[in-house]
């Protein structure tokens, strides 16, 4: 009904009196985005020594990001633990969403809102819970201990890799679950009951329908998860012991111990090129609805 | 036309989005007390050109006068016409008496001077008692009513109306067109009606624009849309139009004798631009196609051969071919007879007051043609 | 009617889908519920659960330290929203309602700060209010999560606007309305429920904070800081008290906002109201 009104080639801008609604975004944009940015890049070009940070434009730190073998390192380590936490998480969301949109009949909207709310319920409290789980006194010792598969805690569960890569994937299975989920429940009922009239059965209507039209939500959830673990640096932290420095907390740590601000923004921006590209990637193939953010 | 029966006055309006011409250059005279129709497909440019009367668009070119006074670019919320809307707009969160009492009440009218205003108004519409119900409560019919006491509440000059029955399924429709066209009457506003669908105007306009691309094709009465269409979209659009290809031999003044693959036929409504040897569309309503009928000495007989016979119920299409062309002819169930079967060789037969001829343009697009009677 | 016609043979790949499906439920939440059972049992080692007490989340309400913390979350979450309102309502506002190219940039621009990796933010922002010798204080914080909350509410709004359309604006013009009234007295009323659903949902992300709000912070700490600083010490029940807490202030939280956001959201009409109408 709306598209009545708005078939049409208008022109490119309005009266400059409706652009008034805009100064709040635009100054918000401004002050909390744009000069920050602005601010960051030239911190990046900058270069610390000790406690000052001397403002000559440099790019020391870009060199020292790509010819130190050990930072490329924890950049790889890092995308390949985001791309294992990301198919993962889409093995486990993906048959949720489809079990919750095709098989249920009743209580969808409920199951819908039970697979939300831990996204909802505090990411700290989520990975305090991971702690208590997987720690030498944990509850997964715990129960392997009573039933006697071990004799003692095992400590391979916490402070390594294993730990983050769990924690990671439990932290983005919701985000995959969204996307998708929508984009199943967008097949129209129409095109199943075609396939399934034309002689498909169900693993067929799926690969051949049910998979090809859910890419887009696929790829989005895919995306978002992988971005999620990519950036964390909380969990490597917390979980993380010796073996965990991903390029998060490697991050981090230049704005905490290491006081070298200007190496930091320089990663800080290599990390955020990184995001924003695969990002990009969701406008092209992924679907723009079935945010977090739109009803 | 007098000066003081003009309700709504269009002169040369143009609108143009981009490149897209979405109004041409339409210029009417609307009585008060009319009821006047757009009428056209899709994309015609009927609903732009409403909301131009409205004040919700402007037109590129050209003025707007409303009531003798020219309105073009003054805003809508300061005109003195009221549209329904398609999809009611009724708001949501206001019940029906508030709802009604809104454009009032932007008048700065109090509540107490609204309230016989707003119940008169809907009893006009019989929806009285409605008034502390919720729009989501209400059927659709009855949203339409609510719509439409809203935009009359205020006694405005004219009521525009976009194709406000769309929504509603058939029976409902017939039983609203009436209800308009009665509340039209009564209260003597003038409405401007926009639809898609001819028969609703036909039944229910006292003049009709036909419009197709931002074009205006003709503006007249029902009847001489029907018998008169000045173009062969307009023929088109109106009814069951058979076209068929001819090439012209002679005429005079409205009268032309066509070759008809072979077969001379006489016509008296023949295109003023038409030039002997030009080839000609040939328009007849299907409803026109006299079939083996006892000789009425008419002058225009042919033979042809029954192809197919539908039966619709009410009637009988009876596709023809005719000198290797295919001609629709409808015939009333009580007229039937069983002569007029597939594979029968039949006579067809034609009043000469009932042939349109038409030039076969080049363009696509066909402007004006008269060929109405002199 | 389940959405495919389930044959006799596809039954049993339902099955292990459903098991399947109830196992990662499970997953999901088996976490929460150690934290909860956690922070109601006395013991203070992890093992061994022995009956029931409230004994910590008693000594949480004794926690001056942790009230404060308590309290600025509060502060910060109803600052940020008020703020977010404003700026985000307008810029909901701008760009569903005014045509200007490069619409798309500036949504995607405006998206950022919420889906970009909370480091990235963070640490942007501080360079930035350190460049300029701000200290780090509830301010920062304070910038930090309005920069998040923002998105929410715009996206929000904007999505509520796109869906009612232009057509009630239009009415409203149509019928005598100049286009500040037909702002207050119609497309205002509307979009409510948007607007508090957004806040609800707003407040709740801002709570729940610490990713940007770890690097903007000085002294001046907000819960989960607080509660970030406590695992420093290792993991006590008070720490279980605190994320019980918090699991229960959240979910009430969303469960709240659902009634605002959705798509019947913005016919929702309170049973009271319907029936005071009808009469």
């Amino acid at each position: 009904m709306n598209n009545r009104y708005s078939l049409r080639k208008e022109p490119l801008f309005d009266k400059p009196r409706e652009f008034i609604k805009g100064i709040p975004i635009i100054v918000w944009l401004l002050f909390l985005v744009i000069i920050p940015f602005a601010f960051t890049i030239a911190m990046s070009f900058y270069s610390s020594k000790g406690l000052v940070i001397e403002k000559s434009f440099t790019l020391a730190n870009y060199i020292k990001f790509f010819t130190e073998p050990i930072y490329p390192r924890i950049l790889l380590k890092s995308l390949r633990l985001a791309l294992s936490v990301a198919v993962i998480a889409l093995g486990a969301a993906y048959p949720v969403a489809y079990m919750v949109s095709f098989k249920l009949k009743r209580g969808k909207n409920l199951l819908f809102m039970m697979c939300i709310i831990p996204l909802w319920v505090s990411y700290l409290v989520r990975i305090i819970a991971w702690r208590s789980i997987l720690g030498n006194r944990g509850v997964l010792n715990t129960i392997l201990m009573w039933i006697g598969i071990i004799k003692e805690p095992l400590t391979i569960f916490l402070y390594n890799r294993f730990a983050i890569a769990i924690t990671l994937t439990y932290i983005t299975i919701p985000f995959v679950f969204i996307p998708v989920y929508t984009s199943l429940e967008k097949i129209p009922k129409s095109i199943l009951n075609a396939a399934s009239d034309l002689g498909a059965n169900e693993m067929r209507t799926f690969l051949n329908v049910v998979l090809p039209l859910s890419m887009p939500g696929l790829i989005t959830g895919f995306i978002f998860a992988f971005v999620i673990a990519l950036g964390d640096y909380i969990i490597p932290l917390q979980l993380g012991g010796t073996q965990g420095i991903m390029f998060g907390n490697l991050i981090w740590s230049q704005f905490g111990f290491s006081f070298n601000w200007p190496f930091g923004a320089a990663l800080g921006l290599i990390l955020l090129v990184i995001s924003v590209t695969i990002l990009g990637l969701t406008a092209k193939y992924g679907s723009t609805e079935g945010g977090f953010l739109s009803e | 036309m007098d000066s003081h029966e003009v309700a709504i006055e269009l002169q040369n309006v143009t609108k143009v989005f981009g490149d897209v011409i979405a109004v041409k250059d339409f210029s009417v005279k609307i009585r008060k007390g009319e009821f006047f129709s757009l009428l056209g497909p899709s994309g015609c440019g009927k609903t732009t050109t409403l909301r131009m009367i409205a004040g919700l668009e402007n037109p590129t070119e050209g003025r707007i006068l409303l009531e003798g006074k020219d309105v073009t670019g003054v805003p809508a919320y300061r005109r003195n016409v009221n549209t329904v809307f398609q999809d009611y707009a009724l708001f949501p969160h206001m019940n029906v008496k508030k709802n009604i009492y809104f454009p009032l009440k932007m008048k700065k009218i109090s509540m107490a001077e609204a309230e016989p205003k707003i119940k008169s108004v809907l009893s006009l519409v019989n929806m009285g008692g409605f008034e502390y119900r919720l729009p989501q409560q209400l059927s659709g019919g009855q949203r339409q009513r609510i719509a439409l006491a809203r935009s009359l509440v205020n006694e405005p000059a004219a009521l525009l109306l976009d194709e406000p029955l769309g929504a509603l399924d058939f029976k409902l429709r017939v039983a609203m067109q009436k209800v308009l066209k009665d509340i039209q009457r009564n209260v003597g506003i003038t409405f401007v009606y926009v639809t898609h669908d001819q028969t609703e105007a036909m039944t229910m306009s006292d003049r009709i624009a036909v419009m197709n691309n931002g074009v205006v094709h003709q503006i007249g009465s029902p009847e001489e849309i029907y018998n008169y269409p000045s173009s062969p979209f307009v023929a088109s659009f109106i009814g069951d139009m058979n076209f068929l290809r001819g090439v012209l031999i002679s005429r005079e003044k409205r009268m032309g004798v066509v070759d008809l693959s072979g077969e001379k036929v006489f016509s008296e409504k023949c295109a003023e631009e038409l030039r002997p040897g030009d080839e000609v569309l040939f328009c007849v309503r299907a409803e026109k196609v006299l079939l083996n009928r006892k000789r009425s000495g008419s002058k225009n007989v042919l033979k042809a051969r029954v192809q197919r016979v539908v039966f619709r119920g009410n009637d009988y299409e009876i596709t023809c071919l005719l000198k290797g062309q295919e001609i629709r002819a409808i015939v009333a169930a009580a007229n039937w007879n069983s002569s007029l079967k597939e594979g029968a060789d039949i006579v067809v037969e034609f009043k000469p007051e009932d042939i349109i001829l038409y030039p076969i343009s080049g363009e696509k697009e066909v402007i004006k043609y008269s060929v109405e009677a002199v | 009617m389940s959405r495919l016609s389930v044959e006799a043979g596809t039954e049993k790949r339902g099955t292990i889908l459903k098991v399947y499906g109830f196992l990662i439920f499970v997953f999901l939440y088996i976490p929460l519920v150690v934290v909860i059972v956690f922070s109601f049992s006395p013991t203070k080692t992890i093992v061994g659960m022995s009956g029931v007490t409230l004994k910590w989340y008693k000594e949480l309400a004794r926690d001056a330290e942790l009230l404060k913390a308590l309290l600025h979350s509060v502060e910060i979450g109803v600052l940020a929203v008020v703020i977010s309102l404003l700026f985000g309502t307008s810029g909901a506002f701008f760009i569903t309602r005014v045509r200007f190219p490069g619409k798309g940039v500036l949504r995607a621009i405006i998206l950022l700060p919420y889906i970009l990796p909370g480091i990235i933010m963070g640490l942007t922002l501080l360079i930035f209010v350190r460049s300029l010798h701000i200290p780090l204080s509830m301010l920062t914080v304070l910038m930090g999560h309005v920069s998040f909350t923002t998105p929410i509410v715009l996206f929000q709004v904007s999505s509520r606007i796109l869906r009612l359309g232009p057509t009630y604006k239009m009415a409203a013009m149509d019928l005598g309305a100049t286009p500040v009234k037909a702002f207050i007295f119609v497309t205002l009323p509307m979009i409510r429920t948007a607007l508090i659903g957004a806040a609800l949902l707003a407040f709740t992300v801002s709570f729940d904070e610490i990713v940007i709000s770890y690097f903007l912070t000085g002294t001046w700490m907000t819960l989960p800081v607080y509660l970030y600083g406590m695992l420093r010490f290792g993991l006590s029940p008070k720490v279980y008290a605190v994320s019980g807490f918090i699991l229960a202030l959240s979910l009430s939280l969303i469960l709240l906002m659902t009634r605002y956001i959705g798509s019947s959201a913005e016919v929702v009409v309170p049973k009271k109201k319907l029936i005071k109408a009808s009469r």
